[in-house]
């Protein structure tokens, strides 16, 4: 195990951020999504497992701050010198004799960049400067919270898929802060959902998906005709602008498929869905809560 | 793997160019004490007969070299520093694995050899173009030891300061104060401390700078000086320094 967190409770004035009641554990290889809306508690648990937030509880783990990276949400450096100089200071080497590094520069297509200073930066090149000097620390685990906010979407694929590639061969544990659900889709192999700081869910993305949504989704927009079509079918919870249909088995599944088709409906099949599995899964957790209030 | 990272010589090179890419230091600490050294001894140098125009020079010397340490530490450093943990730089560079110590001791190092070259710079200028008298070694070893000692008190003020604060603009606006205030009070707008009124004279007693300003020509050239109450000055000033980042650690760790 490389990371266990127990009965974890990180307070901010008198009011409760984040609240881990049973232990949730990291394994090594782990690619962990953490998600969850704005004010869940998913930077405080970052910080709270850096150590730079007062928290209570038990962190166990192996590995001595030193041993772990992190893009945090916010990243800013000296902007008296070309990142070139911030770079070798912080990585205690030189870009020209080190290989490594300059691969991974070329990897992100980083080398027009280095002579410039951290303010001339555009967004995108700003998130890659970090996430190479997150990169090259090799560390056990790495946290990136919030790496792709606020970039444009034609850049956050690009940067989803740079990450994807170099992180596909290694077995390094990742834990990613997301709101984009098709991010943690490509880039995450467990989820944890938290919700106003409690943990919601924590397992296998796969796993998840079969508890909250069963086999496989058909998402459909949420149209009059639509929603005739649907009436009587089993439906999960989702965006209002969309329909999702719910199917356990293979029959169900092409009679489903069957009707979509002869109406002429545009849909979407998905055993992955992230967004109607939180949405779900919140739902449930929610329900949960207000059965156990009433009892 | 990701190790604990050190003080070490790329650390001090980064801080060098951290001090280097930021031009209030270059102004504060190396234009505007030779500036004010020609333009003040020249008006001074205009009143007095001429032979003692070498005296008064090398008076208007002493003061304005006051000026290299608080510029450089107080408020270059301030500015600088607050700048940086406005930023979160500070938590930034922890995360990569520095030691928030070797941090402060690199920064101090760098800070120490950007004063020296101001030194250097004020030196030459003074020797070449005001003219001022050839002191007595003794006399340049003590004005350059008590220059380094107020470097480094003035760098911890200006540390704890922006610790606290965590905001430029207030550190900005408190250092800039000190500053003028440690100006007025050690003689270095025109006014002398014993030409000040009685509370005020009694305040710029416990500043060290005061006594560099209007004693140490007396003995510039040889001769001898009661160092006590220059040494008391010195230990508050120091004092005060140890109370404020004492306090600063305290803020900073809530």
């Amino acid at each position: 195990m490389l990371l266990t967190i127990h009965q974890l409770q990180v307070k901010y004035g008198g009011q409760t951020a984040l609240e881990i009641t049973s232990p949730v554990s990291f394994e090594k290889g782990d690619r962990v999504g953490i998600i969850g809306s704005n004010g869940a508690g998913k930077s405080t648990l970052v910080k709270a497992l850096l150590g730079l937030v007062p928290c209570q509880g038990t962190i166990t783990t192996p590995l001595s701050p030193e041993q772990m990276a992190v893009h945090m949400q916010f990243n800013e450096y000296a902007t008296t010198m070309p990142v070139k100089y911030v770079m070798e200071t912080i990585l205690n080497t030189k870009i020209r004799k080190n290989k490594e590094l300059q691969e991974l520069i070329d990897f992100f297509d980083f080398e027009p960049c280095l002579s410039k200073k951290f303010n001339a930066l555009s967004g995108g090149q700003k998130q890659k400067f970090t996430i190479i000097m997150v990169m090259f620390q090799n560390a056990e685990l790495t946290f990136y919270d919030e790496v792709t906010s606020g970039l444009d979407f034609e850049t956050r694929q690009k940067l989803t898929e740079k990450l994807n590639a170099w992180y596909q061969a290694k077995e390094d544990t990742l834990l990613v802060v997301s709101h984009y659900y098709e991010e943690l889709e490509q880039l995450a192999n467990k989820i944890l959902i938290l919700d106003k700081g409690k943990v919601v869910a924590y397992g296998k993305k796969e796993a998840l998906f079969s508890t909250y949504c069963g086999r496989v989704v058909y998402i459909l927009e949420n149209t009059p005709t639509n929603r005739a079509l649907s009436a009587g079918l089993p439906t999960l919870k989702s965006p209002e602008h969309l329909i999702a249909l719910s199917c356990n088995d293979q029959e169900t599944e092409r009679k489903m498929m069957s009707l979509l088709i002869e109406n002429n409906v545009n849909f979407k099949r998905s055993s992955s869905d992230i967004e109607i599995m939180y949405i779900n899964a919140r739902e449930r957790f929610l329900n949960k809560n207000a059965d156990e209030r009433i009892v | 793997m990701n190790m604990k990272k050190k003080c070490n010589r790329n650390l001090i090179i980064y801080e060098l160019r951290n001090i280097n890419g930021n031009l209030m230091p270059h102004f504060f600490g190396i234009v505007f004490p030779n500036l004010m050294c020609l333009l003040i001894s020249r008006v001074v140098g205009s009143q007095m007969p001429e032979g003692m125009y070498r005296e008064a020079a090398t008076s208007v010397m002493l003061t304005m070299a006051l000026i290299m340490p608080m510029s450089t530490m107080l408020l270059g450093y301030g500015c600088l520093y607050s700048t940086e943990i406005e930023k979160g730089i500070p938590i930034r560079m922890r995360l990569f694995g520095f030691d928030p110590v070797c941090e402060i001791v690199a920064k101090t190092i760098a800070q120490l050899i950007f004063l020296t070259i101001t030194f250097v710079i004020f030196g030459i200028f003074q020797v070449t173009v005001m003219d001022v008298l050839w002191p007595a070694f003794s006399s340049l070893l003590c004005l350059l030891v008590s220059l380094y000692l107020l470097g480094i008190i003035f760098l911890i003020i200006s540390h704890s300061i922006a610790t606290m604060c965590q905001k430029f603009s207030t550190t900005f606006g408190i250092t800039m104060f000190l500053y003028f205030v440690f100006m007025i009070l050690s003689g270095m707008m025109g006014i002398q401390t014993s030409q000040l009124p009685g509370p005020m004279q009694a305040a710029a007693r416990t500043l060290p700078m005061s006594y560099i300003s209007s004693d140490f020509i007396t003995f510039w050239q040889g001769g001898s000086y009661n160092f006590m109450p220059f040494l008391q000055s010195f230990l508050f000033l120091g004092a005060v320094s140890g109370i404020l980042f004492m306090v600063s650690l305290h803020v900073s760790r809530k």
